[in-house]
């Protein structure tokens, strides 16, 4: 009975979880295929009178005058300054977290650049800024890239140097032995076995890049190199706003994460249960 | 062909002293033993050989090659390790031929090698599995087999058999020396049970603190311990020590300890009379007592008596000291009850009191 209980309360946990998370999500997607009347009724009104798809029409066609250029540009920004940032920081991140991982006695850079990321974003502005303008890299691609790397390779560092702590080393002397160069070891034997944590730590690296709002907003003037969060943004300021414009744009900016996601799926769980058991 | 020699080795970690300069040769074919208490610097001494740690001093050579400046990738000594240490991400089969791989065999030449080493240990129905899906002997048979298909110049084995239970144990050693007999090649083994050292050793090496105690055949070491030490580490139950004084009664040497007086048989006569009034340590087997002689007194006290079946293992106090006494089939007494006891002083062994080395 106790058994059954607890099974039921855990169902109940599940279930708030998930509604806290698709509840919002659903809102979205209604206000997205609403017209502006049928969002303005009072009293409210759950379900569209008439399912509205154009904005999303609106939103993938290049035609002139619609916002769909904007977006998609913005989109394609997002992904090329996201993903560049997260491939740029793994590269890095691989070499680094197995030299603190390795070497103890290093940590202290590690910690020190932990340190810096406790630093709230504001105080980086000034002096970023700076650095993009003297190298003319204020509002294009590599300037923002360059900036997401700063944010995502001491997490994804600090991530995979965990991981590799808790990979047995007697597997990497066995592999010594058998005649891997030390880099080798590294290729063949330890990031095979760091698959998992290095999945899940690239999709959160890329998340926080795809999600970052305050230095893509600061340091893009237009659409040449301008994120998705501060385009969004930009659709809601000023003249007639079309809340369910924003909403279509919303649930569009969702989908690539989500096949990220889902094509990380499986080593996402083990990664994330992998680096739980082990601080 | 695979002769081993470490000249002047020594490693410091720091100021940490692990291994202090030591020579020592590992000749061509030998099963050498490295044994001693955890911490005493026997397993550094195969990592250094392995080339997976860097010599502080002294030189390592192979075939009077100097090898401790190559990568451990060019030195041709494969290692089994307590861990086992096998890819967790790849099959048996890809397991046993990662080194040829890596060195870019040809595959046919890689699967009969394979094939052949998974026959010998008799692993041929696991080639596909991976790794977590086998037992620990599985494993460890594995690991071993990584090692041989190498066919290695010498092999080193690194407590391998720890983390196995009791019986498997015992059936990997017979086969781990089995292996030795037919392929004759040069192995360096390390563990800190000195039944594994007795039984698959030509040469054993007893280390403590980072310095050779004593090195020599198994029954060498085990007949003649240099030391109170090796004495004690080498034998099991430990030698049993008791503290006395030589003794002339009527020309006739012999030690006193407590109430209790041993004659010395003859080849112990010129080091009892160099020791002179000096104290020492009269050392003796468990299994070197006799019961029940004839013309002793029940002087002894048995405290606890440990049956095995095979043998009888009895804790005793005689005259203070409390003593390990064992004894080959069954013992027909009760505890508290008083027996006749006598040594064997032909098996007996005599040590300085201060410094613990063996008289000579």
């Amino acid at each position: 009975m106790k058994r059954k209980l607890r099974l039921v309360l855990r169902y109940l946990a599940a279930l708030l979880v998930a509604v806290s998370i698709l509840g919002p999500m659903l809102w979205l997607f209604l206000m997205s295929v609403s017209s502006n009347n049928d969002l303005a009724r009072i009293p409210l009104e759950w379900l569209p009178r008439k399912w509205d798809f154009s904005r999303y029409a609106a939103l993938v066609s290049l035609e002139p005058g619609q916002p769909g250029a904007l977006f998609l540009h913005a989109l394609g920004n997002s992904i090329l300054v996201a993903t560049s940032a997260t491939l740029i920081s793994l590269l890095l991140a691989i070499p680094a977290a197995f030299s603190f991982s390795r070497y103890p006695g290093r940590d202290g850079w590690l910690f020190g650049s932990l340190a810096i990321y406790m630093v709230p974003p504001v105080a980086f502005v000034l002096p970023l800024y700076f650095v993009l303008q003297q190298l003319n890299l204020l509002n294009t691609h590599l300037g923002l890239v360059l900036v997401y790397c700063s944010l995502i390779l001491p997490f994804l560092t600090w991530m995979l140097k965990n991981q590799f702590d808790a990979l047995p080393r007697d597997i990497e002397l066995a592999a010594r032995l058998d005649g891997l160069r030390f880099w080798q070891v590294l290729l063949r034997i330890t990031l095979p076995l760091a698959k998992p944590v290095l999945g899940a730590s690239a999709l959160f690296g890329w998340l926080l890049a795809w999600d970052e709002f305050f230095y893509a907003l600061l340091f893009t003037s237009n659409i040449s190199a301008q994120t998705l969060p501060v385009t969004i943004a930009g659709f809601t300021a000023g003249r007639a706003t079309d809340d369910g414009l924003i909403a279509a744009v919303g649930i569009l900016a969702s989908v690539p994460p989500l096949f990220i996601a889902i094509w990380l799926q499986k080593s996402l769980v083990n990664g994330l249960a992998s680096g739980g058991s082990k601080g | 062909m695979a002769r081993v020699e470490l000249v002047k080795v020594a490693k410091r970690y720091g100021k940490q002293t692990v291994l202090s300069p030591l020579d020592l040769t590992i000749p061509d074919g030998s099963f050498t033993v490295l044994v001693g208490p955890s911490g005493c610097g026997k397993s550094t001494l195969l990592r250094l050989l392995a080339g997976l740690d860097t010599l502080s001093e002294g030189a390592i050579l192979l075939d009077a090659k100097q090898i401790n400046d190559l990568d451990p990738a060019d030195r041709d000594i494969a290692m089994v390790f307590q861990s086992y240490a096998l890819y967790p991400h790849l099959t048996v089969a890809e397991n046993l031929g990662f080194h040829m791989k890596v060195k870019r065999v040809k595959r046919e030449e890689q699967e009969g090698k394979i094939a052949r080493v998974a026959e010998i240990l008799g692993i041929s129905k696991l080639l596909n599995r991976f790794p977590r899906a086998l037992s620990g002997g599985q494993r460890q048979r594995v690991a071993m087999g990584r090692a041989m298909v190498r066919n290695p110049q010498v092999f080193l084995f690194d407590e391998p058999l720890s983390n196995l239970d009791a019986q498997l144990r015992m059936e990997l050693r017979a086969e781990i020396k089995a292996l030795h007999q037919r392929f004759k090649t040069t192995m360096v083994y390390v563990t800190h049970d000195q039944v594994e050292a007795m039984t698959l050793a030509d040469q054993i090496v007893v280390m403590r603190d980072g310095v050779i105690v004593q090195q020599g055949k198994p029954l060498e070491i085990y007949d003649f311990p240099v030391n109170t030490f090796v004495a004690r580490f080498i034998g099991s139950p430990p030698m049993n020590l008791l503290e006395g004084q030589l003794d002339i009664q009527q020309g006739q040497p012999g030690v006193l300890c407590n109430g209790l007086r041993f004659t010395l048989p003859a080849r112990w006569h010129d080091a009892a009379s160099r020791q002179g009034n000096k104290p020492v340590l009269v050392g003796v087997r468990a299994q070197d007592f006799i019961l029940d002689p004839a013309s002793a007194q029940p002087t002894a006290t048995v405290k606890l008596i440990e049956v095995t079946g095979e043998s009888s293992l009895l804790h005793i106090d005689w005259q203070g000291f409390s003593l390990h006494v064992q004894f080959a089939g069954r013992v027909d007494a009760q505890p508290e009850q008083a027996i006749a006891l006598a040594i064997n002083s032909e098996k007996m062994h005599l040590f300085d009191a201060e410094s613990g080395n063996r008289l000579s």
